[in-house]
């Protein structure tokens, strides 16, 4: 296993992580990208399946070829577009997805891939890119939900996740919430009432505010701002207490992780969190294949309809982004241990809501799966395709790192306009 | 010309100490080069910033409100060199070392009670720096005395789960953390933009790793496999065949001897008892031997910097692994005065550490100077807040609270989970810690220190009249006597609370602790 390059000396101090916190949406954007983003919400709910799903078994199906496996296609809501029957939910709400059966990375291995398809891979610039989810936080910002901007729902351990951030600098780090889980400590203890509590908190920032007179601010910013994404949790517990839902939610979701995760994210952009990310594990099948899509696919299948309908019911999906998606696809051949292998070659990416046509497959690969027979699409391209569906022009927004101007998608790409709406 | 005069003067007091003859030259390199690009310079700190940042640096807390006292009142001119003296003298001193290098050395990849006592040992014998480096890369396993040196190679050569042994990332440690330069972009290609920095450095220290291997995690036993053949490489752009034996970054290649089959080893394998022998020719003895050196220049540059940054905040070289020929650094004579001074006095981290903390650079305050622009930390006209470790912070709290030592080693494991760094992170930058707030603000234990109990600080100002407890909270807590706002703001805290004096007090106690002034050192 190679280890990713990352050259230190490019990496941005995190002492600088507030420097351009104070020229804000300004300093990044024309005034006129700046007004739209005042104007609508921009959300996004992005489930990553990590170790790389099966396009033939999910939306690419391919039976009855050589590669195709065993399992069948099933017809969905929108006249002849087929998926993989290990995902009938997801076939019925089928006229609200878009799928991309056309891209094409360049990394087949995990530890690069995951970075690389999460940063967008644009050029080297010797620089360390933010993950899709810094980078929305940056541009679209927190909005007026009190909760930290990019929020991300994952398996066993939590906590702030500043690397995600890259250059953008730690702020824009995501709050990782273990098994769904509130961070440890969150909750005031019974000992404290909240007059005492305030009254202590009072003079911790008073005492704050003397010591940062005539210093450097860094350090008492980067403490303030941690004690503050405290308070704001703190104020939305109830966030974390999915037993207050109806059952029936919990039911249509499912109680393992993913149905959760996927509910718990739907509470956190109803809140108004800006990007909500779920990773689910455990999609690495290189051996044991059809069984294990059989038993995993429909952990996805079952809360993922679920949530589109959600979003859907509630007049969400105009504002938020939904992607679901892997470091990469699995090889059509199937090997020794019928598995399939690490395949970036030609795979598929559902993507939804704000932005996106409705019930539309863009691209298409050869008869076998093994290549796609369209133009084929880099991850620099999806990139693209989500900043145009966020309303955020790739051609007019940059980042800027000290000075230097980046731009925030490849530019030797463009978007798949097929599936914008 | 006042000032003029009174700079003269306090060079020519530093001068006449024969012990800091150091100091005095790295002020001039600070100085000159803060005065030719107009950098504002803060005046000195005061005596109870200057006490709290020593005691933090050399012993690893914060004095007592009894100690802060009797320095502020010291009349002797002379009290900052004494106050030195002891701390460096003081066995405290030996393990505030201990924390620093398990910090700088390990990043947290774990821990061993056999490093930890091989490093207090070594740090009270003040053991020159070439032979505990040497220690550490020779990892012999028949030497009880430097045994636990052997963590650094032993931890890092363990398996993570499934994933094998990651030999490139120990010769990227080795690199990063003995020699100052981060080869890890070279293992597969020269590096895209450091001139300096060539596949054949990453390869040519590779080799002299690549073959060593943990027998016994536990015991700390680390062995080796025969090397019989140069290290095959070849980069992933230009595709060209390389072999490198073993080799100092720019340096030449060791001869790798041949021996007739059968007579490779000093000490043969032996199946029996799990024994992988001893080969002749030991790669971790020649790495031992070679990179702890005075000739080898990176070596001291990289141990010089290190300890300018754990005590003035920032590496003269920064980031402290990317030592190369465009990134000299904001003071290149003065880290080149230090590696020859550090060289010629035998590697002795104490008299350097001696000599940095008796430097005006060194002393002066973290406020700015009055009606001026910050210059650029680089300058060190402006002392660089540090971020305590989890040791210290865990130190100071008690020492603040009067907590007993029992409740102290209860919640040694808790500030270390909530203060840490991630593991294999540098711990040379400030990053939010939502953990840390959280914990503070809510850890039962934490808030447990606020209690009034027998000889805690909450019980003692308690009982003190309303006008005397501003003073002694903050000598205590924050080894310096309140300004007027603040006296103010604790005399109408305990108006306002005359009935329940003892919560109040632990109310104010509190956000003092939790303040960014105490989470520092300043």
């Amino acid at each position: 296993m190679r280890p990713l390059c990352t050259p230190a000396d490019h990496r941005v101090s995190r002492r600088r992580w507030l420097g351009a916190a104070g020229a804000g949406l300004a300093g990044l954007c024309t005034p006129a990208v700046a007004q739209e983003l005042r104007r609508r919400r921009k959300q996004v709910l992005f489930i990553w399946l990590d170790g790389g799903m099966s396009q033939l078994e999910s939306w690419d199906p391919k039976p009855n070829t050589p590669f195709g496996g065993p399992l069948r296609a099933i017809p969905t809501s929108v006249p002849g577009v087929h998926i993989s029957e290990t995902l009938p939910q997801s076939a019925r709400v089928m006229h609200r997805l878009a799928v991309v059966r056309s891209v094409s990375t360049q990394d087949n291995s995990h530890s690069a891939g995951v970075d690389r398809i999460q940063r967008g891979d644009p050029k080297n610039r010797g620089v360390v890119y933010p993950y899709f989810g810094s980078a929305v936080a940056k541009l679209a910002g927190a909005g007026d939900s009190g909760l930290p901007p990019y929020v991300w729902v994952k398996p066993m351990n939590g906590g702030f996740i500043y690397k995600d951030a890259g250059f953008l600098g730690p702020r824009y780090g995501a709050l990782a919430l273990g098994d769904g889980r509130p961070p440890e400590n969150l909750l005031r203890p019974p000992g404290l009432d909240a007059a005492a509590d305030d009254e202590r908190n009072a003079l911790r920032r008073l005492a704050d505010q003397r010591y940062a007179a005539g210093r450097r601010p860094e350090h008492t910013e980067a403490n303030s701002y941690a004690f503050e994404m405290a308070a704001q949790l703190q104020r939305r517990v109830e966030l974390f207490d999915l037993s207050r839902l109806p059952a029936r939610d919990q039911q249509r979701y499912g109680t393992h992780d993913l149905g959760r995760h996927l509910l718990l994210a739907r509470r956190l952009l109803e809140a108004g969190v800006t990007f909500v990310k779920v990773t689910s594990y455990g999609w690495d099948s290189h051996g044991d294949h059809f069984n294990q899509a059989l038993s995993q696919h429909p952990k996805f299948d079952q809360p993922f309809a679920a949530v589109i309908e959600d979003l859907h019911d509630r007049g969400m999906l105009d504002d938020v982004l939904v992607i679901a998606m892997a470091e990469f696809g699995r090889t059509p051949r199937i090997n020794g241990h019928v598995g399939r292998d690490h395949w970036p070659e030609a795979w598929s990416v559902c993507m939804a809501g704000r932005g996106i046509k409705r019930g539309v497959v863009a691209g298409a690969t050869n008869a076998t799966g093994t290549d796609v027979a369209t133009q084929p699409h880099d991850i620099g391209a999806l990139f693209h395709t989500w900043w145009r569906a966020l309303g955020i022009d790739p051609e007019t927004t940059q980042f800027r790192n000290a000075g230097q101007p980046l731009p925030i998608a490849h530019e030797e790409m463009t978007p798949v306009t097929d599936v914008l709406a | 010309m006042p000032r003029l005069v009174a700079v003269l003067a306090a060079v020519a007091l530093v001068v006449a100490d024969a012990r800091a003859d150091l100091a005095p030259r790295i002020d001039a390199l600070v100085d000159a080069k803060a005065k030719a690009d107009g950098a504002q310079v803060s005046p000195p700190a005061d005596d109870g910033e200057f006490l709290r940042r020593a005691t933090l640096d050399l012993a690893g807390t914060i004095p007592t409100a009894a100690e802060a006292k009797a320095f502020l009142a010291d009349p002797a001119p002379r009290k900052r060199d004494k106050l030195l003296d002891r701390l460096l003298a003081a066995p405290t001193y030996a393990e505030r070392m201990t924390d620093l290098f398990h910090g700088a050395l390990m990043e947290r990849l774990g821990d061993h009670p056999e490093w930890t006592a091989y490093l207090k040992k070594s740090f009270a014998a003040n053991t020159p720096w070439d032979a505990m480096a040497r220690d550490m890369l020779r990892a012999d396993p028949k030497n009880p005395d430097t045994l636990g040196a052997a963590f650094f190679l032993a931890k890092r050569l363990e398996n993570y789960g499934q994933n094998p042994v990651d030999h490139s990332a120990l010769t990227r440690d080795v690199g990063r953390l003995f020699l100052g330069k981060n080869f890890q972009c070279c293992e597969c290609h020269d590096h895209l933009f450091v001139e300096d920095y060539k596949q054949q450095d990453f390869q040519g220290l590779h080799a002299f790793f690549r073959n060593a291997t943990l027998v016994n995690a536990a015991k700390l036993h680390v062995g080796e496999k025969l090397t019989t053949e140069k290290l095959a490489f070849a980069s992933v752009f230009t595709k060209v065949a390389m072999a490198t034996a073993p080799a100092l970054p720019g340096g030449k290649m060791l001869d790798i001897p041949t021996f007739p089959k059968g007579q490779e080893f000093a000490e043969p394998p032996d199946r029996k008892t799990n024994s992988p022998g001893v080969p002749k020719f030991r790669t971790l003895a020649a790495a031992a031997d070679l990179i702890p050196r005075a000739e080898n220049r990176d070596f001291a540059r990289n141990i010089v910097n290190r300890v300018w940054f754990a005590l003035l905040g920032r590496g003269l070289v920064h980031p402290l692994d990317m030592h190369h020929a465009r990134n000299p650094g904001s003071h290149p004579e003065l880290l080149d005065l230090l590696a020859d001074e550090f060289v010629t006095h035998k590697f002795d981290l104490k008299w350097l550490i001696g000599e940095l903390v008796r430097t005006r650079a060194y002393q002066r305050s973290s406020r700015l100077p009055a009606d001026a622009v910050m210059s650029d930390p680089w300058y060190f006209g402006t002392a660089i807040e540090k971020r305590l470790t989890a040791d210290q912070l865990l130190n100071a709290t008690v020492a603040a609270t009067g907590a007993d030592a029992k409740a102290a080693e209860a919640l040694r494991a808790k500030f270390h989970k909530a203060f840490d760094n991630p593991s294999r992170d540098p711990e040379d930058e400030i990053a939010p810690s939502l953990r840390a707030a959280l914990f503070v603000l809510h850890d039962p234990a934490v808030l447990k220190l606020f209690d009034p109990a027998p000889g805690s600080l909450v019980s003692r100002l308690a009982a003190l009249p309303d006008e005397q407890v501003a003073d002694e909270l903050y000598l205590t807590v924050l080894t310096r006597r309140p300004t007027a706002a603040e006296a103010q703001t604790v005399r109408e805290l305990l108006a306002r609370h005359a009935g329940g004096r003892p919560a109040a007090v632990g109310r104010l106690a509190w956000a003092l602790v939790a303040s960014m002034e105490f989470g520092v050192n300043h």
